[in-house]
């Protein structure tokens, strides 16, 4: 039996995703470390470990993500929005319009029902509206940032956050705690200046429904529930949004394979 | 003060035509004639704006031009405008300004305060005008105001301001309802820029020189227009990226022989490929279009990026500051001067008639579709450049229109019923993002990673298509 290999090497996290033609064997996430080719070994020995495979009975592997050149060991290297398109059409096929928040960008992609991109748009250069807002305010509030979005829907009096850059969000969060504001209404209200930033994007190029929301934001379930009401609709989340790009690098090494024993 | 350290030095662009090619030496001798013509002093120098229709008014007074956008572009793509940024900053300018002002303005400081060039200039320096003919048409704001802030450490250098609006589109109007208006406005400002250079020179206008400039300009604007024509042809012999370096003798020597007989070289080179079927690329697959934005200057060489993925970039709309004069509705006049007033209206209106034909259509993406189709483009790319304003708020709207009133691409889609249905796309596109000049703004890997996926997705659509 055939195996493929799907890897994302994030700015800040990277997955792996082993893949048969029974499913999903086996998934490992990391954090990304300052040496990607070392992390995309370590994420595939430990996919290997976990279903005790050798790396032999990898047919095929799929490279994705900020450091995919960097995956010696990759067949080929797809840009991460053709991925996450696979993976969300494979998840939830009536999805038509993929926001993916990651660590440094945000991205909107337009999918067909098989999960192939045909318009897209990605934030700037700037880090304002990606996720990584979120990580550095929640080294200010010392919590974990996977514990933010809870401590968000708690919120009682939402304040009004004034910016959604990276960097002014410190600073400003720290004269906001001084005003003695909680912790819970800080956060509600990022995640309501974040949502509008997103949202200024994806009206940009527009939204076909359905829409779904992937990414490490999408863990976020404060961020989450926040672009929901700023675009008053609902916003499907797919199990592991976070995981969606490394699926779909498996699923396009899965379709490589085939179309390789085809001809 | 600011870092003056210069930057590094640029890979150089790969060029598909010998013309393109030769661009570079040109401009140099172009920047070495202006400083040539300092040390001799025979000549007044001006500084001035391109697009303003009236370099054959300047070459007529033998005055020299010095197209101080052209020098800031050159700085940017010897990726050493960073020094002269800082200078311009460190005088209190923000850098959301246009970065061409600022560079330059940042220049003039530096070398108003030297009393001589800054050093390693880049190609001996931008040289000390006479005087400078600013502009207050409708293109950008700092055609009326880089001059005024330059003039600050030129104080003896005066300014003449030209005017040069056209009217704008209304769908319910007829353009030559009001035109008339607008061309005596027009002619009188020529007029008066006439009388200024008189003034500055001590010459009287010799109106039958001028009439023959005119008249060589208007034969070089529809050699242009024939030889751009011929990248319509499949494989395209000649894209944007060539057209980056051709931009030169469209813009900065109009009026001139020699821009003349570039285009007589060029159009010889292209019908030379198209008969050998030499593409810009070896195995074209995607022909795209440049639809607007202004080039980031010191990442030329994102065009060689495109081409190793097999997309040509057929035709653009930048710079290409010209229209064919036989399908202009405009007046005959044996006055050099009314008829460079005409020639204005006439480019500026020119897309207006066919605009109101189509619903929902505006001039700017009217012309984008009459490319598309024209050129058979499968996608467009577009540069917002942050700090040129002008075209970077329009460049979205026209995209969003053009997907709102134009969808081409026949796909087959599964409906809600689980039935095949063929429906109808918009062409994909790509909005890259950084400046005109500012390397601060770019990032390579990022700029890479779009193309990528834009190129997945011409490829996703090419696949998908309905036949």
């Amino acid at each position: 039996m055939a195996f493929v290999l799907g890897i994302d090497i994030g700015s800040a996290a990277s997955k792996g995703i082993l893949l048969n033609d029974q499913g999903m064997q086996a998934s490992y996430e990391c954090p990304s470390g300052g040496d990607f080719k070392l992390t995309a070994e370590r994420i595939k020995k430990e996919l290997l470990s976990q279903t005790q495979k050798s790396e032999k009975e990898i047919s095929r592997t799929v490279a994705t993500g900020y450091g995919s050149t960097l995956v010696a060991f990759a067949d080929e290297v797809k840009p991460d929005m053709v991925c996450h398109g696979k993976g969300v059409s494979s998840l939830l096929p009536s999805v038509r319009t993929v926001i993916d928040v990651g660590d440094l960008y945000t991205k909107v992609l337009h999918i067909d029902g098989h999960g192939s991109m045909h318009n897209f748009l990605l934030s700037g250069k700037c880090a304002g509206g990606s996720g990584r807002i979120l990580q550095v305010i929640a080294k200010v509030l010392h919590v974990k940032v996977e514990e933010i979005g809870e401590l968000s829907l708690k919120s009682k009096k939402r304040i009004d956050f004034s910016t959604g850059c990276a960097v002014f969000a410190e600073s400003e969060a720290i004269s906001r705690l001084s005003q003695e504001v909680t912790k819970e209404d800080l956060l509600a209200g990022l995640h309501r200046a974040l949502a509008a930033q997103i949202n200024s994007l994806v009206e940009r190029i527009g939204v076909e429904q359905d829409v779904a929301m992937v990414g490490g934001g999408a863990r976020d379930v404060g961020l989450v529930q926040a672009l929901k009401e700023v675009r008053n609709q609902d916003i499907l989340v797919p199990p592991n949004p976070h995981m969606t790009a490394a699926l779909g690098a498996a699923l396009i090494a899965m379709e490589g394979l085939k179309d390789k024993i085809e001809t | 003060m600011a870092d003056e350290k210069k930057e590094v030095k640029p890979k150089k662009r790969m060029t598909a035509t010998q013309a393109a090619a030769s661009i570079g030496p040109m401009v140099k001798e172009f920047i070495t004639g202006t400083l040539r013509a300092r040390a001799e002093g025979k000549q007044k120098i001006a500084y001035t704006f391109i697009v303003c229709h009236h370099e054959e008014i300047f070459r007529a007074m033998d005055v020299v031009p010095v197209w101080t956008e052209n020098f800031a572009g050159i700085c940017g793509a010897k990726r050493d405008a960073e020094r002269f940024l800082q200078r311009a900053e460190s005088l209190g300018l923000s850098r959301s300004l246009c970065t061409y002002a600022l560079c330059g303005i940042g220049f003039d400081q530096w070398r108003e305060e030297l009393g001589q060039m800054p050093p390693d200039a880049p190609w001996g320096g931008q040289v000390r005008p006479d005087f400078m003919i600013s502009s207050g048409q409708i293109l950008c704001d700092p055609r009326s105001k880089w001059y005024q802030a330059s003039q600050q450490f030129m104080p003896d250098v005066p300014i003449y301001n030209i005017d040069l609006p056209y009217p704008l589109f209304q769908r319910d109007r007829d353009h030559r309802d009001v035109w008339d208006y607008y061309h005596q406005y027009i002619v009188k400002q020529l007029r008066g820029l006439v009388t200024f250079l008189e003034e500055q020179t001590k010459k009287k206008m010799d109106y039958d020189r001028l009439r023959e400039l005119v008249d060589l300009s208007d034969r070089t604007w529809n050699l242009i227009e024939e030889t751009y024509d011929l990248r319509k042809a499949v494989p395209c012999p000649m894209g944007t990226g060539d057209a980056m370096n051709t931009m030169v003798p469209i813009n900065f020597m109009m009026a001139t022989q020699q821009a003349y007989d570039f285009f007589v070289n060029l159009k010889k080179e292209l019908e030379e490929k198209i008969a050998k079927g030499e593409g810009e690329v070896e195995n074209e697959k995607y022909r795209l279009m440049w639809g607007g934005g202004l080039p980031a200057w010191f990442a030329l060489t994102d065009f060689n990026y495109f081409n190793s993925k097999g997309a040509s970039f057929p035709v653009e709309t930048t710079y290409r500051m010209v229209a064919p004069l036989n399908q202009m509705d405009i007046p005959e006049t044996k006055d050099p001067i009314e008829h460079l007033a005409w020639r204005w209206l006439g480019y500026w209106t020119f897309w207006y008639d066919k605009a109101k034909k189509r619903p929902g259509s505006e001039p700017d993406v009217e012309r984008l579709i009459n490319r598309i189709e024209e050129y058979k483009i499968d996608g467009v790319v577009m540069h917002e450049a942050f700090s040129c304003r002008t075209w970077h708020v329009g460049l979205i709207w026209q995209l969003h229109q053009l997907a709102k009133i134009y969808k081409p691409i026949p796909v087959f889609v599964t409906g809600k019923g689980g039935k095949k249905e063929k429906i109808y796309r918009e062409l994909p596109s790509l909005i890259l993002e950084s400046d005109i000049i500012d390397i601060t703004s770019y990032s390579e890997v990022d700029t890479k990673n779009k193309i990528d996926a834009f190129i997945e997705t011409l490829e996703s659509i090419r696949l998908n298509r309905a036949a």
